[in-house]
């Protein structure tokens, strides 16, 4: 049995150069890989037009290191006549009748989409327990979940079934479920990457990014996606840039802020202790890392909870049961048409949060609640600036704790946020944040540390994750 | 345990557009008022100035030219729809004379 797929990307492009194996090779070998890995559950739909697709790709593009390399795709991103369910019953027969901005990047480079990962239904959720489809599970532990919102995209990256994969993260669906698995995830500075074709969760914190198994790769895979993109407005023109350039770098005189409300006691104590064991090495190795206070950060939870439920009831206005996805039998009229098809169409989680956020803009509600949330979001985006005046980094543990059992967050409205108490701020304020893992704890799960960085300074993230990274090894 | 009451729930489902069981009615009584108490603790940040942050761009009134671009065919524009008949897409009675 063929095991091209443990290689690194850079030997997988050589043996594709060398006519040694074919990219025919690498997807029946993923296949086959997702089958052997069937319980993991972490595909919802595979490409089965995939195999035909590799045999159609012709000559391998020296020059092009993705060339033939196979990939996952979160449900919740767009694929042209491949089905997009976004885990959710409304949209479980949905075939999109386009790519997103970032699926024809990747089509571009003649990668090969194995098939869409699962995920909590519209991104909603910290387990992607709240998937139609069930949850995919941890493979470090299949007890365990893989965390949220993409789920499926760390179960498979972590299971060794794919070797990138394609995230969203909203309130940190990439870096928690990444932290939770043992591999490297990162959430771009918004705007980094057009979120044109991505199903719109909260359209002011949403954004695409790679998952990958090493930091390299992962930077790698930011370099194509990004991007300004006439169909995205709210994308960002800038200079190209190769995301890798620091990769290698030491971190002498590298300045970096640990806020301490990352390491306080809402933070598992291994989790803590495993965090300052890596902070102590930086220090060896010529970087300052100082404890700083950053107001704000505990309120980032509430403000998520307001602004993404807000926006998410507006969004997902447009599931009516008219254009696509699910409509109930048996309506009289308009108006029980869209009520009965999204209380038959959305799972718990959905509705809970679309009924909330339709609360919150209502009426005067929505200054009591929407505008107060967006002048602390302001004001915690402020504090962030005020820190990278004088630091390069910010760093803390990606999550509280370890990935937990299986059902231990499902059905409490309350829990499901607070799995991504560290990670949120960073979406308030748009900034890129990353986890790597960094070990594991007495149980052998892993634990990622987040980096944060000023906006559009992706490679700086890149330069100490990998340094991090080299050390584990 | 703190429960909205059967009326706010309907009320708040009224405005989602979402229709409930009664199952649903009385699970999310409680459900819902979690997230209520939740929303409600912006109420206790005293300390913030009143600019607001809609998003993490700047320049965000950039607009692209208004000018004919690709266009879907019936056939895609319809493809998804769950009730069609021919190029159209079938909705229930609108208007009752």
């Amino acid at each position: 049995m063929s095991k091209y797929l443990d290689l690194s990307i850079k030997e997988i492009h050589e043996l594709l150069v060398e006519k040694k194996i074919t990219p025919l090779d690498l997807v029946e070998e993923a296949l086959r890989r997702i089958e052997d890995a069937k319980d993991l559950n972490a595909f919802i739909t595979i490409n089965d037009k995939v195999r035909e697709e590799a045999k159609d790709l012709g000559e391998v593009e020296e020059d092009n290191i993705f060339f033939g390399i196979p990939i996952a795709i979160k449900d919740n991103i767009v694929t042209k006549d491949l089905r997009t369910t976004c885990a959710s019953h409304i949209l479980d027969n949905f075939i999109p009748i386009y790519d997103a901005a970032v699926v024809e990047k990747i089509k571009d480079k003649k990668m090969l989409i194995i098939g869409k990962t699962n995920m909590d239904e519209f991104a909603m959720g910290s387990t992607s327990e709240t998937s139609y489809f069930g949850a995919p599970l941890n493979p470090h532990d299949k007890k365990r979940v893989s965390g949220g919102s993409s789920g499926g995209s760390a179960s498979a990256i972590s299971g060794g079934l794919v070797p990138l994969a394609l995230g969203s993260d909203t309130g940190g669906s990439i870096r928690q479920p990444s932290s939770y698995t043992g591999i490297v995830g990162m959430k771009p500075t918004y705007g980094r990457v057009s979120r044109y074709g991505l199903v719109a969760f909260a359209s002011s914190l949403d954004q695409i990014g790679p998952m990958t198994r090493t930091v390299y790769e992962n930077a790698l895979l930011l370099n194509i996606l990004v991007g300004e993109d006439e169909k995205d407005l709210t994308s960002v023109k800038k200079e190209k840039e190769d995301f890798t350039r620091l990769i290698g770098e030491d971190i002498k005189g590298m300045k970096i802020a640990l806020p301490k409300y990352f390491i306080s006691d809402i933070v598992d104590e291994e989790i803590s202790n495993k965090v300052k064991e890596v902070i102590s090495y930086l220090e060896k190795s010529g970087a300052v890392v100082d404890v700083v206070d950053m107001r704000y950060l505990d309120t980032a939870v509430n403000l998520y909870q307001i602004i993404a439920m807000a926006e998410a009831s507006s969004n997902l206005a447009r599931f009516d049961g008219i254009r696509y996805g699910f409509r109930a039998n048996d309506v009289d009229d308009v108006d029980s048409m869209y009520t009965k098809t999204r209380g038959e169409g959305f799972g718990d989680e959905v509705k809970r949060r679309i009924m909330v956020g339709s609360y919150i803009l209502s009426g005067e509600n929505a200054k009591v609640y929407y505008d107060k949330a967006l002048m602390v979001r302001d004001d915690i985006t402020k504090e962030f600036n005020r820190i990278f005046k004088d630091y390069d980094l910010i760093i803390g543990p990606t999550t509280t704790r370890v990935a937990p059992m299986l059902g231990i967050t499902k059905d409490d409205p309350h829990k499901a946020f607070m799995d991504d108490v560290l990670v949120i701020p960073v979406n308030m304020a748009g900034l890129p944040g990353l986890s790597v893992p960094v070990g594991t704890n007495s149980e052998g799960l892993p634990i990622g540390l987040h980096i944060i960085g000023k906006a559009f300074d992706e490679a700086t993230i890149y330069r100490l994750a990998s340094f991090i990274e080299e050390v584990k090894r | 345990m703190d429960k909205l009451s059967r009326e706010e729930v309907l009320h708040v489902a009224h405005l989602a557009r979402i229709s409930l069981t009664e199952e649903e009615i009385e699970k999310f009584r409680g459900e819902l008022k979690v997230l209520m108490d939740d929303i409600d603790k912006i109420k206790d940040v005293k300390d913030f100035d009143d600019e607001m942050m809609y998003t993490p761009i700047n320049d965000n009134t950039r607009l692209r030219e208004d000018v004919v671009g690709d266009m879907l065919s019936a056939k895609e524009a319809t493809i998804n729809a769950p009730k069609k008949n021919g190029s159209f897409i079938e909705v229930p009675v609108m208007i009752n004379e």
